[in-house]
């Protein structure tokens, strides 16, 4: 199994949603968040004052998958959420031991 | 008969008398009847245990009884209530006698799968109050025998109890109304929730509770004894209230059987299954989920209300602070209304009959917070039938409902309004969501309730210490109609009480008759629309990418002015906040906020774009069709124009401004003046001239007026439209009528040259103490060559202080600027002055703009 963390767009969300369902995957979850990559900040000035937003709102979505999955839910997120600017984002990957359904606790992909 | 076949026996009556009460409220749906037999049968129970364990003889032995506590007490046990039991024993000696007893009976109890609370006191232990187990004493308020020494029980409901509760009445109402108001705070205070909890939420059945052992606990303490439980309440709201019970006590027998378990929440799948079995209303028509959950709100705000008055009156007779408190609002008792334990009283009831007296009252409600006692409330309930008749509407209707809406607590009075059903009386439209529930993920409240909290989050906003409640507080307090946000607030979800998949069009229709109803002006109308017409909009634009400036452009563009911009603004705050509690997170505030400055900044930077009179602009059309004979003059006034101009003013206006271009030939300085809601406005017509927009300042400020906001624009043909609106500091004008001719005459004549204006001045700066500034604010100076294709906006922050525009556009006009636009505003004690400039009809050069950076600091610094 393998957890997906990818950090995207707000403004991808939608489409990125759509294509993870075209994808077959069943349940995820949604984070606001907020950072910065190599895309940095920016000042507005507002009033006379300076208004600095350092931090970018951006969206994280996460997901944890059986491995045949993966590299069609990765190609799904990139193809919906790319734009070609900095900024689009980025998709980390990582190694799961084991997943546990509370309600009858099945073990493993099936409990995904 | 051994234990063990006693246990079998008494789970076989139980599980078989438990079906059968079961079977029979599945029958009839009554409530009432399901919960007294199965209270009857766990008194069985405990009584042929008691047999068995304790003694055999039911009332023996002396010292040791058995009494019902808390719902058991009441004779109200719920399918899958707990039992609370009291084991009273005479003295410590006892405790160790029966512990074993003890133990025994309620292991028995608890085998027969029956939710025990047992509860084990001496009659010394009963008479201690303690302030940490307030529930403890209350439960004693419902208490009944079961068993045991009757002697014994006796004293403690006849002795004890009396004596506890005058005693500690205080401090046991206190922690009750503390306990309570807690309670409904967690339910943010109101009833209608979508998906309520029939016994905690407000309304619910511990309101109905409350409200007893408060009359209860009064009464006691009144006549030193029990009272007869059918005094406690007036005889109209013990009508009410049992019919309420009646239904709540059919609805959680409902939830508790349909769940299984002690579960109270009404979920949306409960509410199907109720409207269909028609729980708590057999003999309505057949209803909706809808329909039925309006039967809900219904009883549950009757027991609301009930519940609420109590705590306002009773807790007041005697907490010494809470009697200060109220004394203190007793004191904002006027000519019309009394307060007394912050309820509202009329001083002469017969003047209810004038609509006018009960919207005053309805403000005082909103401006103090206050509630209604129950006797006003029958007599507004009186007087509604006759005012059906002929409702107040119209611009009077309207003045008071602004008023109202405008005051720090509109949303309680709003609510009082629609719980007397005179706001829909007033405001029909709003049938359509009265206690409408609609199903999504993320709505907590229905859809009328949604409307007064998103009211209330603005008018919480001023109070608030949050860096966001702040930032959105300041732009709420530079609104100039506030009272138009809150008003498209209370309509933008009416569309949603239509079938029509697309609530927002349909909220658009209906307040259509609102606003006409209300006789709102065209610009008012234009701008309650505007709003509830665009109230997803920003939302919207957040699923976009708020950093590309196309996303920006295309967003401010819709906005027009900086004025709709911060309305839309808070009007998406308070709706989304209005949510649920948690609907508004910190990343949603900042965004919203950061859309906002860049719209705010790009409206501010493209407002030089110039006005082509022939295009198909939907405000040119608007005027075309105003007056269609008006063609080629308005042509020629319009041309050349910004295009902000006609965002700023309404189509009545740019035809008054046209009409008095149009007679610049016989008087060449046309002069407007009137007086609007917060200030005074001056709009002056006249051909382009030096020092037009710095003489025109400087006669303000002589004249003493402080200068709030104003405009400046012309045309192609050099005809300017100068408005400026300002407060009048020393009432010249307020109370002076015949000093308004005096001061357009002194306008004219500074303009012609007649008046010397540097003497007028003089005199006006040698009358006035320079005042000492509460907050400081540094001069800055910003230039900004690329926001404008054809000007050089300047962008001055300054301290704000009388002739502060004056100094500033003078040493503009000095430096040869010619002001093309200019922006005024004031924030608190900072004045923010943005001018569009050019010199010999192009950009400034950078010399130039340093040139004029010298002279404004130089000028602004010379105090």
């Amino acid at each position: 199994m393998t957890k997906v963390e990818a950090i995207i767009q707000t403004s991808k969300l939608e489409a990125v949603k759509d294509a993870l369902h075209e994808a077959g995957v069943e349940g995820m979850t949604v984070l606001e968040v907020r950072g910065h990559g190599r895309q940095k900040g920016h000042t507005e000035f507002y009033r006379g004052r300076e208004y600095t937003v350092d931090l970018i709102p951006k969206i994280k979505l996460e997901m944890i998958l059986a491995d045949a999955l993966v590299e069609k839910v990765v190609q799904a997120i990139v193809t919906a959420a790319r734009t070609g600017k900095i900024g689009d984002g980025k998709i980390f990957l990582s190694k799961i031991d084991e997943a546990i359904r509370i309600r009858n606790d099945e073990r493993g992909e099936g409990a995904l | 008969m051994t234990t063990a076949s006693l246990s079998s026996e008494l789970r076989d009556l139980y599980t078989e008398e438990t079906a059968r009460i079961q079977q029979q409220f599945a029958a009839t749906g009554d409530g009432r009847s399901a919960v007294q037999q199965r209270t009857r049968l766990v008194e069985t129970i405990t009584r042929r245990l008691w047999q068995e364990i304790v003694s055999p003889d039911e009332h023996a032995p002396t010292g040791f009884t058995l009494a019902a506590l808390g719902g058991f007490g009441r004779s109200w046990l719920f399918p899958h209530s707990d039992v609370d039991i009291l084991f009273l024993h005479a003295g410590k000696d006892s405790d160790a006698r029966f512990q074993d007893h003890i133990r025994r009976f309620s292991q028995e109890m608890w085998d027969l799968r029956m939710k025990v609370s047992p509860a084990t006191r001496t009659l010394a232990e009963c008479d201690r109050f303690d302030a940490s187990n307030v529930e403890f004493t209350i439960s004693l308020l419902d208490c009944r025998y079961l068993a045991g020494d009757r002697e014994l029980f006796e004293r403690l409901h006849n002795r004890v109890i009396p004596k506890l509760v005058m005693r500690e009445a205080q401090p046991l109402v206190q922690s009750l109304a503390d306990v309570t108001r807690s309670r409904h705070a967690k339910y943010g205070n109101t009833v209608f929730h979508l998906e309520p909890n029939v016994k905690d939420g407000p309304g619910g059945l511990r309101d109905y509770n409350v409200a007893g052992w408060l009359s209860l606990i009064s009464a006691m303490d009144k006549l030193r004894d029990w009272p007869d439980p059918k005094t406690l309440l007036p005889f109209s709201t013990r009508k009410q209230f049992d019919s309420a019970l009646d239904f709540l006590m059919s609805v959680r027998c409902f939830l508790h059987l349909r769940q299984g378990r002690d579960d109270n929440l009404l979920l949306w799948e409960s509410q199907d299954e109720a409207a269909a079995r028609k729980i708590g209303c057999p003999d309505t028509e057949v209803i909706d989920a809808a329909g039925w959950m309006r039967v809900y709100f219904g009883q549950a705000r009757s027991v609301h209300r009930v519940c609420t008055q109590l705590l306002e009156e009773i807790p007041a007779a005697w907490s010494s602070l809470y009697r200060q408190f109220q004394q203190w609002r007793s004191r904002l008792s006027n000519a019309d209304f009394s307060v007394v334990d912050g309820l509202v009283y009329l001083q002469q009831p017969h003047a209810l009959h004038d609509p006018e007296m009960l919207l005053r009252m309805f403000h005082f409600i909103a401006m103090h917070g206050l509630r209604l006692s129950t006797t006003t409330e029958y007599r507004i309930e009186q007087v509604l039938p006759s005012l059906a008749a002929t409702p107040p509407r119209g611009a009077e209707l309207w003045l008071y409902l602004g008023e109202i809406l405008t005051q720090p607590h509109a949303a309680d009075a709003l609510r009082a309004m629609h719980a007397l059903k005179l706001l829909t009386l007033l405001l029909p439209e709003l049938k359509l969501i009265d206690a409408l529930v609609v199903r999504d993920f993320y709505h907590r409240f229905t859809v009328d309730e949604h409307s007064f909290v998103a009211i209330e989050s603005l008018h919480r906003l001023q109070p608030s210490q949050s860096e966001w409640d702040q930032r959105y507080s300041q732009l709420l307090s530079e609104l100039e109609r506030p009272e138009l946000l809150y008003l498209a607030l209370l309509l933008h979800d009416v569309g949603k009480g239509t079938p029509s998949t697309h609530h927002v069009q349909a909220s658009l229709e209906i307040a259509q008759s609102s606003l006409a109803r209300l006789d709102l002006d065209p610009s008012e109308r234009e701008t309650v629309l505007f709003l509830i017409g665009s109230h997803l909009e920003i939302s919207a634009t957040l699923r976009r990418d708020i950093f590309d400036p196309a996303t920006i452009r295309v967003f401010a563009e819709k906005m027009e002015t900086h004025e709709r911009l911060k309305m839309l603004t808070l009007l998406t705050y308070a709706d989304i906040k209005a949510v649920n509690p948690d609907a508004l997170t910190p990343w949603k505030a900042e965004n919203v906020f950061q859309l906002y400055i860049a719209a705010f900044n790009y409206l501010n930077h493209s407002v030089d774009e110039r006005l082509e009179a022939d295009s198909d602009d939907s405000h040119l059309a608007q005027i075309r069709m105003l007056v269609p004979t008006a063609g080629k003059k308005l042509k020629s006034f319009l041309e050349g124009l910004p295009k902000r101009y006609l965002a700023a003013y309404s189509a009545t206006d740019v035809l008054a401004h046209a009409e008095m271009a149009g007679k610049l030939g016989q008087d060449p300085i046309q002069v407007q003046l009137e007086r609007g809601r917060h200030w005074f406005e001056l709009t002056l017509v006249t051909n382009d001239r030096p020092f037009l927009f710095a003489t025109l300042a400087g006669v303000l400020a002589a004249w003493g007026m402080n200068i709030v906001k104003a405009n400046a624009f012309s045309n192609q043909a050099a005809v300017v439209v100068d408005t400026f609106y300002f407060t009048d500091r020393f009432r010249t004008l307020e109370l002076n009528l015949q000093e308004w001719e005096r001061f357009k005459r002194s306008i004219v004549g500074v303009l012609m040259g007649e008046t010397d204006l540097d003497r007028m001045l003089r005199d006006r700066l040698r009358s006035e103490k320079p005042g000492i500034a509460k907050v400081k604010v540094d001069t800055k100076i910003d230039f900004d060559d690329t926001c404008s294709a054809r000007s050089t906006l300047v962008q001055v922050i300054a301290q704000d202080r009388p002739g502060l525009l004056h100094r500033i556009s003078s040493s503009l006009s000095q430096e040869k600027c010619n002001i093309e636009i200019a922006l005024i505003d004031t924030e608190g004690q900072m004045a923010i002055d943005v001018f569009y400039l050019t010199s010999h009809g192009e950009k400034l050069q950078p010399e130039h703009q340093q040139r004029i950076r010298s002279a404004l600091l130089q000028s602004l610094e010379s105090d």
